[in-house]
């Protein structure tokens, strides 16, 4: 009797939990595929580390992401416990009396143990205790499967003191497996179906941050339009998402109280995705606003604990806007400086020829220089910045490396790309990999991290491939040669890691250690290293006026947690994050100097 | 003979008008003036100040506010009437919603956005960029005359019209409308609101930065651009510490201006804030810092306290 019950009930959840994922399966199914799985070693080892690891889970939330490991590692250790159980439950095989399944369960009771610990604290944290990424309302449907893990847990553990052959024994039995069944059933319409989707998620999530198709404007490729435009990926996020909120707490946006929360993208794509909304369009979805007040940072999907892109959405979505003519204003001017003179700020060539001039740099011939010096629009226009860049001259000059700039240079294109025009970012891309490929050098320094990030990896995906590094990683090369000038003051800084280069590029141990070398004191501010907070200048918002910036500056935020660590001097390695700095500062005429790394390391190094 | 054809809007003349008459001069031959409107008279004595054979001057009720109709109606009865070889337009946005509809009205070439003038033998050719400006292209029409062009803002300079030794007779020339035939209704001007202060057309201005320290030290700077006759601007910190409103900030992220004189006064120069004044034509740059940024682009640059620097201008400029 108890086997045919038993039948019937797991007939009906299983087909209830399979319809439910069916219907998600078939959305990711009728979306356009951008599934991709180059380089598999990285993505099976990231499976490893990110979903059994629990790396990101536990990196940014240590307390409650070791509470979740040990619930996850918990129900590992169950799966074959709660299988013998069923297949013994059904009549197929027993195994439950076995010598072997008895030592099992001894294993298995410090597990429950921990499994209980980790729940009831999730459960207090989520209820009581209620941090802000969660949302403001607590999720009834969390209680509720706290409420049965706990029960599974509390179930396993009586059974060393209640008889299974008992009445109050079979209870105790038929309470753990309906159970599993109701969790079974609840599974795909909540945010624990990452239990199923995750590791596919995380194999599926590309290896480079920030990492966008590109447009084949052959195939009339616009951007995506609709929630009928979204790829496969973007789909199988949206029913990924666990909800944790820690893209929204990392999110510059939103920490400065702007309309834009990536962790609301996502749900609203999900929503969107199962109301059957196949042809709205995204702009209204998820709001104009929202949609550029994105600095392209990337901390939402590097905190992400289950592989979520929200780059490719947002940039995406901007992308079909741009085509239908929605840029804001500021961009469209910007757009205009791109297309008529290759910069973004729109300024004459002759100006770049002058300074080229007067800092006495010669045209690249890889037969005379070791490297070819990338200016980037900073380096080339911006008076305050070429400060930096004859630093960076003198350090290399002082030390024998030969080196050239190009005759001619573009704008990369990271500003047209990023904020989703990428006519123009192709235009530029094009022309930029032509004059290189000429050109021919091995080796590019710049200290543009956006150019980095722009030519070391979007000009990939057009057969473009160079050694593009960051000057602090050219220069940190050769540290040996540096002598810091014995005769200048003890200095304490604090060092703002650029998101194109900390988040993107992973490069943060360099700069450190050309400011240590300097004898410098390096206090890293509340976020660094690889996950720092925004300047605010990214994705085209160096140009954004106030108007377009609800809240407060981005730049304000930051500026303020840099001064938290008491340095007197803030570094930094990055054009943007620089003008961005150095705006805060003037602006609240705070009593702190912004200051570029290479200016900082030639001001303090012994003169040859 | 060439016609220009001038600008004005409620009885302003529009300053690109000059530009046009500029180009006009430079090409030779004789130049008459257009002015078409409603008691339009004193704009027209103001433009016979040029060195022109003749201002003709249309009076319509019909022509107080634009409309494409209107306008196209009245420059087309002129046209009628006068037969010059070449008629000019500025370049702005009224000659390029009516400027090509008086050409198809005719069957006449039109040629727009012209930026330079060239004669090859007895032929006129024109320079007009192509491809977003990424080309400069040669154009001569080979239509019938008169040929229709419009002039760029910018590419002549006002500053160049030869002025005649008296004034040029004016002309009233009377023209019909079918009123009933203008389909255009106009509304009021559209008005930004939110830049109340338009800098973009001021001749001088004295922009201050963070150089000047104090609030109350502000007045020092509107001292000198009082004396100067200058509009008052800033840096983007002085509008974001809410010192001067939003409205007279200048830079990427403000208006950006191209005045005669620009007096940049402690201003560091930030990027964002030198892409919206490079454009001036003369910039002065007073800042106690010998390495900011600022002089890059300064045609001046004083290295002083500008605290002693500013009165000490202000009232030299008074006496």
């Amino acid at each position: 009797m108890d086997t045919l019950v038993l039948w019937l009930l797991v007939l009906v959840f299983a087909g209830a939990f399979v319809a439910q994922v069916a219907a998600r399966v078939r959305l990711i199914a009728i979306a356009p595929n951008t599934f991709e799985i180059t380089h598999p070693a990285t993505r099976v080892a990231r499976v490893l580390v990110e979903v059994f690891g629990q790396r990101t889970t536990i990196r940014e939330r240590p307390i409650a992401g070791v509470a979740h490991a040990f619930v996850f590692w918990g129900f590992i250790a169950f799966a074959p416990y709660t299988a013998s159980e069923f297949l013994a439950g059904l009549g197929i095989v027993d195994v439950t009396d076995s010598g072997w399944f008895a030592a099992y369960r001894i294993l298995l009771t410090p597990c429950a143990m921990a499994v209980l610990l980790g729940i009831l604290f999730l459960l207090v944290r989520r209820t009581i205790i209620r941090p802000a990424g969660l949302g403001t309302n607590v999720s009834i449907e969390s209680v509720v499967i706290a409420l049965f893990i706990t029960t599974l847990m509390a179930t396993f553990l009586l059974t060393w003191w209640i008889d299974e052959s008992t009445t109050a024994g079979r209870i105790n039995w038929w309470v753990h497996v309906s159970v599993i069944l109701g969790f079974l059933a609840l599974i795909p319409g909540s945010k624990h179906l990452h239990l199923v989707f995750s590791p596919i998620t995380w194999f599926l999530k590309s290896p480079t941050l920030g990492n966008l198709p590109n447009l084949d404007f052959e195939k009339e490729e616009v951007g995506l339009e609709t929630v009928k435009d979204l790829g496969s990926k973007a789909v199988l996020d949206a029913f990924t998402c666990v909800e944790c909120g820690r893209c929204q707490v990392n999110c510059p946006a939103w920490g400065a109280g702007k309309t834009l929360n990536p962790k609301t993208i996502i749900l609203q794509t999900e929503e969107a995705l199962l109301a059957g909304t196949r042809d709205r369009a995204l702009v209204d979805l998820y709001s104009a606003q929202a949609l550029w007040q994105c600095t392209t940072c990337g901390a939402c999907e590097n905190q992400c604990p289950v592989g979520v892109e929200h780059l490719p959405i947002l940039i995406g979505a901007r992308r079909g806007a741009v085509s239908n003519g929605h840029a804001p204003d500021y961009l469209g001017a910007m757009y205009n400086n791109l297309e008529r003179r290759s910069n973004i700020w729109g300024l004459s060539y002759g100006e770049r020829e002058k300074f080229v001039e007067t800092a006495g740099l010669e045209t690249f011939d890889p037969a005379k220089h070791d490297v070819l010096i990338w200016l980037g629009c900073a380096g080339a226009f911006d008076a305050d910045y070429q400060k930096s860049m004859r630093s960076l001259f003198e350090i290399l000059r002082a030390r024998e490396v030969r080196f050239g700039v190009l005759s001619k240079e573009r704008c990369t294109g990271d500003a047209a790309r990023r904020t989703g025009n990428e006519y123009v970012y192709q235009e530029l891309a094009t022309a930029n990999i032509e004059t290189l490929t000429a050109a021919g050098p091995k080796t590019i320094v710049t200290s543009c991290p956006h150019c980095v990030k722009t030519i070391g990896d979007d000009y990939r995906t057009f057969g473009y491939r160079v050694e593009i590094v960051h000057s602090s990683v050219y220069i940190a090369g050769m540290l040996n040669e540096l002598q810091p000038d014995e005769t200048a003051p003890a200095s304490t800084v604090t060092y703002h890691d650029p998101c194109y280069l900390g988040r993107y590029g992973g490069t943060v141990d360099e700069p450190r250690a050309l400011l240590a070398r300097m004898n410098a004191q390096v206090n890293d501010p509340v976020r660094s290293r690889d996950n720092p907070s925004c300047c605010g200048a990214g994705g085209g918002l160096l140009f954004a006026d106030k108007e377009e910036e609800p809240g407060t500056r981005i730049s304000d935020m930051r500026l303020t947690e840099l001064q938290k660590t008491g340095a007197s001097t803030v570094v930094t390695a990055c054009p943007f994050c620089s003008i961005m700095l150095k705006g805060a500062q003037a602006s609240r005429q705070a009593d702190v100097h912004v200051v570029d790394l290479m200016t900082f390391v030639n001001g303090r190094v012994r003169k040859l | 003979m060439i016609l220009v054809v001038a600008e004005q809007r409620g009885g302003t003349l529009n300053r690109a008008s000059w530009e046009a008459l500029a180009c006009a001069q430079q090409m030779g031959g004789e130049v008459s003036v257009l002015v078409v409107g409603a008691g339009v008279d004193a704009v027209a004595r103001e433009l016979s100040a040029a060195d022109v054979r003749d201002v003709v001057v249309v009076n319509h009720t019909a022509l107080a506010d634009y409309t494409a109709d209107g306008y196209t109606a009245a420059v087309t009865d002129v046209l009628s009437r006068i037969t010059p070889d070449v008629v000019l337009f500025p370049h702005t946005y009224q000659a390029r919603d009516f400027a090509p509809k008086v050409a198809a009205r005719l069957n006449r070439v039109a040629i727009t956005d012209v930026v330079a003038v060239k004669r090859d033998g007895d032929r006129v050719v024109f320079v007009r960029p192509v491809f977003q400006g990424k080309l400069l292209a040669d154009v001569v029409s080979e239509g019938d005359a008169p040929c229709i062009v419009t002039v760029q803002a910018g590419a002549f300079q006002a500053a160049a019209v030869r002025r005649g030794a008296s004034a040029a007779p004016i002309r009233q020339l009377d023209v019909q409308i079918d009123e009933a035939a203008i389909r255009q209704k106009p509304e009021p001007p559209f008005q930004e609101s939110r830049q109340a202060v338009d800098l973009t057309q001021a001749e001088r201005i004295v922009s201050v930065g963070r150089g000047i320290k104090e609030q109350a030290n502000i007045a020092i700077a509107q001292q000198l651009a009082d004396a100067m006759h200058a509009e008052l601007a800033a840096s983007r910190p002085i509008c974001d510490a809410g010192w001067l409103p939003m409205d007279r900030q200048v830079g990427s992220s403000g208006q950006t201006v191209a005045p005669k004189l620009y007096v940049a006064l402690g201003i560091s120069g930030a990027i964002q804030h030198l892409v919206g004044m490079k454009g001036s034509q003369t910039i002065v740059a007073i800042n106690n810092d010998r390495d900011a940024p600022i002089f890059e682009v300064a045609d001046y640059g004083i290295v002083e306290d500008l605290f002693e620097m500013v009165p000490a201008l202000t009232a030299a400029l008074k006496s």
